[in-house]
């Protein structure tokens, strides 16, 4: 047994490793074309800014076995009609003020970031913010001083105070809005909103 | 300011730094570590693996400070939060890992060319600006911590996304730092001769440095953003992270065990291919939940499910190797490490995460402490192992290539060190996973993800001892880190026996 | 589509996820062992780990509730590790095929 056969051969495994590395690339890249623009805002998976104005609910589909984000009449936030560029600017605001203020370290968001702090993804539905008419009051209250508006179920583990202004508080409450109307393929499982009736 | 009180002040720092001086020297007396046993480029090498366990270190302090919130959350509430330890705990891994990669990669660099590194001084400046700006980075974050929501706060304080949350000014150093790291490696091996090490090393830093780009980033769209986040994090610790320690143990086999060239790169391209093959498409079993489309669920579960071949064939190409050499060897840390890192990959990359990855499952355990438990078992044994294994090849060398086999005085410690460290982590990972099923149970499957539900599986005794185990097994940790300091300032002083000299053939 | 884990169906899945992994390997190692040590007890051995691999990917079969398509993955599961280690060991021999001895020089 004195000679390398072609497939053990490191000729073939040089080309092995460039074909199929090349080839796993190019299939990524088509895919990531593809995924992104079915992404973008005002797709249909990830709703235009502007469904802020929107009421949002997320009910199970029982024909596609999973929960979907359900875009409703006309539910303004803090009383007004956004335009697209309005709306854009609430989301884009609330957006980078989570990642100045580093949220993502104690909360996830989609799913991702760290595990000491509740979920963000559906935020905005969440049963905890009692009824539909105090949310976005309660919200901002709380963003802007979580201390003493605190709700720790019992945990003692409170928010602390990020020193968020009222504009930033209520960019958050738009980009928390709108990203709970983005279709997340059914998670969260079993999610029970604050529009659903005991 | 009068004369006199800013004399004070002079005279006073003078003395402390007189102070510092002398206590370094009288460190340096008691080290006995002799540079010129090392090449100029080794010794570039050792710079980077000593600021590597001096942020090894901050990454376990923080991550301390961190679980004990759990346990205490009003500990210095208000004045390290719980984001901020996390942050300094998660970037501090990722920059210390860094800082050991290059370090390994200057350390072969050398003997792999044969050549002498040809912009040494480059490298030198490189190494204390990174160092340099990774000290401001964690100091801004440590006093400054939070910025308003403008971009200002994005550029100069943290971007707020989990792993790669340094400052924009500061990723940009990083790929001027990293640039100049691979301009000394191509211009090294083209000075010297490549070979198939080589190549796929230059192949690889390409990938590794163009992934960073990817998320560099502000997105408002919140899908986008998280969809290019994993392009950096997934693309890194499951495809070219994978790659470079690849890299790293083909030539420390040649090395250590005399394995011949054509072999090692062999399986190094199979390697690449089986790895690549997986790990590229892999990348899908992040996307099943952030919006983009249901594709992903396929493509994630099916790639996902094959990423642990290329780690049982790893094993069993170890052991083959380990029963048909009959070797000798003398480093037995470095190669007890390099063991862990092969048992530590299969476990904590293979087994934990083909555990979770399965979208039916991972719908449940997504975003709980079940991926913290994947998280550290995987880091620790794919990457924390083998940069370790290096610092006991580094120091055999700067101690003048001395026996460090069988026999040595004080054995006791590499061996107590490579346990605790071994053991604490297994057992944060146990104690994390125990969290991560009553989570997914209780808050993700029962109570469907509301904030209730999440304090409820919070408040859940079995979730509430588990904390208690993760700081108990942290404190494990920390107590192997110390020992395991102090072997590496130590092993081999006064050891007059040299290592045996292993050949290709 | 998916259909989610059954709660009753947690441990098990985690369970026989781990198992198929580790069966895998342990049939890949003493398939390797067997093959360096020719004795009939490690080929058994062998065999009963690739056995117990088969069982946990119809246990993750079940509990995962795979379905048409998905169906794919337990296949390539179980036919992939029954050939991929024959295949990793018969690289191993050929590729170390005209391996000489290492040489190993005491001191210099
Ligand atoms: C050395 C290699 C690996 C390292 C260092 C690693 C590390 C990590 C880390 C730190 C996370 C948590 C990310 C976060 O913060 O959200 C994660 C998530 C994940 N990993 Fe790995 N991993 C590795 C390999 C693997 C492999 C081989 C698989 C699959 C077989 C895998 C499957 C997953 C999955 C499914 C998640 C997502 C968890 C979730 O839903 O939140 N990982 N990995
Ligand atoms: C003294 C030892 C350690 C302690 C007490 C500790 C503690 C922690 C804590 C509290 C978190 C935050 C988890 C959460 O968000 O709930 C964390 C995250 C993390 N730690 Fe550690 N850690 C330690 C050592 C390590 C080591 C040695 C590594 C790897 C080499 C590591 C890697 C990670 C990673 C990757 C994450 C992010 C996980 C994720 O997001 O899923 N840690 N650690
Ligand atoms: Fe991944």
């Amino acid at each position: 047994m004195n000679e390398t056969p072609l497939w053990a051969s490191e000729s073939f495994w040089k080309k092995m490793a460039i074909w199929v590395t090349a080839g796993s690339f190019l299939i990524l890249v088509v895919l990531t074309m593809d995924s992104l623009s079915k992404t973008n805002a005002g797709s249909k998976r990830v709703p235009a800014y502007t469904v802020i104005n929107k009421k949002i609910d997320y009910q199970y589909d029982k024909t596609l076995h999973k929960s979907m984000p359900i875009i409703g009449e006309n539910e303004f936030l803090f009383g007004k009609e956004y335009t697209e560029e309005e709306a854009r600017q609430w989301v884009d605001l609330g957006k980078k003020t989570t990642q100045a203020k580093n949220c993502m370290n104690c909360h996830t968001l989609l799913g991702n970031g760290a595990y000491y702090a509740p979920d963000l993804t559906k935020a905005w539905l969440d049963k905890g913010w009692i009824s539909r008419d105090m949310r976005e009051d309660m919200m901002v209250k709380f963003l802007m001083d979580p201390e003493s508006n605190a709700r720790t179920y019992g945990s003692n583990r409170k928010m602390p105070n990020l020193d968020i202004t009222e504009q930033e508080a209520k960019g958050i409450i738009a980009f928390l809005k709108w990203m709970s109307s983005i279709d997340t393929n059914g998670f969260p499982y079993n999610f029970k909103t604050i529009e659903a009736e005991e | 300011m009068n004369t006199t009180g800013s004399n004070g002040v002079m005279q006073n720092a003078a003395a402390v730094y007189e102070k510092s001086r002398a206590s370094f020297n009288n460190f340096k007396a008691w080290v006995q570590l002799d540079s010129t046993h090392l090449s100029d480029g080794r010794q570039l090498a050792v710079k980077y693996f000593t600021v590597a366990v001096i942020l090894f270190f901050a990454q376990i302090l923080f991550g301390l400070l961190a679980a004990t919130q759990f346990i205490f959350p009003g500990f210095l509430y208000e004045i390290l939060d719980f984001n901020v330890n996390r942050m300094i705990h998660i970037n501090a891994m990722i920059v210390w890992m860094l800082f050991g990669f290059i370090g390994s990669v200057y350390w072969f660099l050398e003997d792999e060319s044969g050549a002498e590194i040809v912009g040494l001084k480059l490298g030198n400046i490189a190494f204390w600006v990174f160092t340099g700006a990774v000290t401001l980075v964690v100091l801004v974050y440590l006093l400054v911590q939070i910025g308003p929501g403008k971009d200002s706060s994005l550029w100069f304080i943290n971007e707020g996304r989990e792993y790669i949350e340094a400052p924009r000014w500061a990723d940009i150093g990083i790929v001027v730092v990293i640039l100049i790291f691979f301009y000394n490696v191509v211009a090294t091996f083209s000075k010297g001769k490549w070979s198939g090490i080589a190549g796929v090393l230059t192949l690889d830093l390409v990938a590794l440095a163009g992934l960073y780009l990817a998320g560099m980033f502000y997105m408002t769209n919140i899908t986008h953003e998280q969809y290019w986040w994993w392009w950096v994090i997934h693309l890194w610790v499951e495809a070219t992270w994978e790659v470079l320690v690849g890299v790293i143990m083909a030539w420390s086999l040649m090395k250590l065990l005399g394995v011949r060239r054509k072999i090692v790169q062999t399986w190094l391209y199979i390697e690449v291919a089986l790895m690549f093959g997986s790990g590229i498409l892999g990348l899908g079993h992040h996307y099943f939940w952030i919006g983009t489309p249901e594709y992903w669920l396929t493509v994630g579960g099916f790639f996902s499910a094959l990423e642990p071949i290329p780690l049982v064939a790893m094993v069993v190409h170890a052991v083959y190797d380990a029963g048909t050499h009959a070797f000798k060897n003398g480093n037995h840390p470095a190669l007890a490490w390099i063991i862990a890192q092969a048992f530590g990959n299969f476990f904590g990359a293979g087994i934990w995460g083909f555990m979770h990855t399965l979208p039916q499952i991972n719908i449940f355990t997504h975003g709980t402490q079940w991926s913290a438990s994947h998280g550290h078992l995987a880091f620790f044994g794919a990457y924390a192992t083998i940069n370790i294994a290096f610092f006991y090849l580094a120091i055999q060398q700067w101690r003048g290539n001395v026996w460090m086999g069988g026999g040595s005085q004080n054995a006791w410690r590499w061996k107590w060190a490579l346990g605790l460290l071994n053991g604490g982590v297994l057992g944060m990972t146990i104690a994390l996973l125990i969290a991560g099923y009553e989570q997914s149970f209780i808050e993700r499957a029962v109570e469907g993800s509301t904030w209730g539900g999440y304090f409820t599986a919070q408040n859940h005794p079995s979730f509430q001892h588990a904390m208690g185990w993760r700081l108990f097994f942290g404190c494990m940790t920390l107590t192997g880190f110390i020992l395991l300091v102090w072997d590496l300032l130590t092993i081999g002083k006064g050891e007059t026996r040299k290592a045996p000299a292993i050949i290709e053939n | 589509m998916i259909e989610p884990v059954a709660l009753e169906d947690f441990f098990i899945t985690f369970f026989s996820s781990a198992l198929i992994i580790l069966a895998g390997a342990s049939y890949a190692l003493l398939f390797a062992w067997s093959k360096v040590n020719p004795n009939f007890r490690i080929k058994i051995a062998a065999y009963i780990s690739y056995a117990i691999l088969i069982i946990s990917v119809a246990e993750l079969t079940q509990a995962a509730q795979f379905q048409g398509y998905w169906l794919i993955i337990s296949f390539v599961m179980a036919i992939g590790y029954f050939f991929a280690p024959i295949g990793i060991w018969h690289l191993c021999v050929k590729t170390h095929a005209d391996q000489d001895l290492i040489k190993i020089k005491e001191d210099i």
